[in-house]
């Protein structure tokens, strides 16, 4: 008998949605004036992701794609840094784990059943489990690719200790 | 007064704190803690006026840390600064004896109208 497959994230959460949060989070972190414009670009060079995961009826997780040179001028911004302040790589690390996180508990309030959100994480993008278990939203900022993907994960559902519970 | 700003987050303490003086919070002591045990004993050691947590910390969460304070007697004011907003979240939070939840992404209106009647 096969697992039982979970609810497509797109039956809860659209792409007009996440860029509507995406939004929020651009103008009260990122600044005032700064947009994240839902036109995509491609990446020209070496990205990094960040993520949180949600894990309950829907498992899976939502994650923030972009060009390293964009995460580091997104913490400059995060940080309201200004020259000659040096930003380490923990806090690019940081600040692209909190706009996950931010974009991830905002997901999570979406979704029809208690769930749980994990810490921010940063590293190779958890695989996709099925392409229709997907809500993605290609966009730019400052002329720069950056890709926000709620995606459903492969794997049995379970709590970890520092996830929230609803 | 003094303000004890808990997150694991350095970036997001740096953008609580700065929401804060933007707010009109300016001449209060702002001090920091990385999670909830670490503002557990902060709380003991300087006396903070008010607590703003984020929710979900590694090594103590921040409800973990608010249900230790108040089983050990402390009522100091606490409020959550979290990326969760739901009805539910505000309901455990009020439940173990937050007096507010601000979600993010906030503004600094979110901060005054939760922050004013507590420290006025």
């Amino acid at each position: 008998m096969s697992a039982p497959v979970q609810e497509a994230i797109t039956t809860m959460v659209d792409a007009a949605t996440v860029q509507s949060i995406a939004d929020d989070v651009w103008t009260s972190l990122v600044g005032d004036g700064e947009v994240l414009v839902p036109l995509p670009v491609p990446a020209t060079e070496v990205t990094v992701s960040a993520w949180v995961q949600i894990t309950g009826p829907w498992c899976g997780a939502v994650v923030v794609t972009c060009e390293e040179a964009t995460a580091v001028a997104l913490t400059e911004c995060l940080l309201r840094a200004r020259p000659p302040a040096v930003i380490e790589p923990e806090d690019v690390d940081d600040a692209l784990g909190e706009l996950a996180n931010v974009l991830g508990g905002n997901v999570k309030s979406l979704l029809r059943e208690p769930s749980s959100l994990g810490l921010p994480q940063t590293g190779p993008i958890p695989p996709a489990f099925r392409p229709d278990d997907l809500c993605r939203v290609d966009a730019q900022w400052r002329g720069q690719s950056l890709t926000i993907i709620v995606q459903g994960a492969i794997g049995t559902p379970h709590t970890e200790r520092n996830e929230v519970p609803q | 007064m003094k303000i004890l700003v808990t997150d694991d987050s350095r970036v997001m303490r740096q953008i609580v704190i700065r929401t804060l003086r933007q707010a009109g919070y300016d001449d209060h002591e702002i001090i920091q803690a990385e999670d909830g045990w670490e503002a557990l004993q902060m709380v003991g050691a300087e006396k903070p006026d008010l607590v703003l947590s984020d929710w979900n910390m590694p090594e103590m969460t921040g409800i973990e840390c608010l249900e230790a304070l108040r089983a050990a007697g402390s009522q100091v004011p606490f409020g959550f600064v979290t990326s969760e907003g739901s009805p539910e979240m505000r309901e455990k939070a009020a439940n173990a004896g937050a007096l507010f939840l601000i979600a993010k992404p906030f503004t600094e209106e979110n901060f005054r109208d939760a922050l004013d009647g507590v420290l006025s």
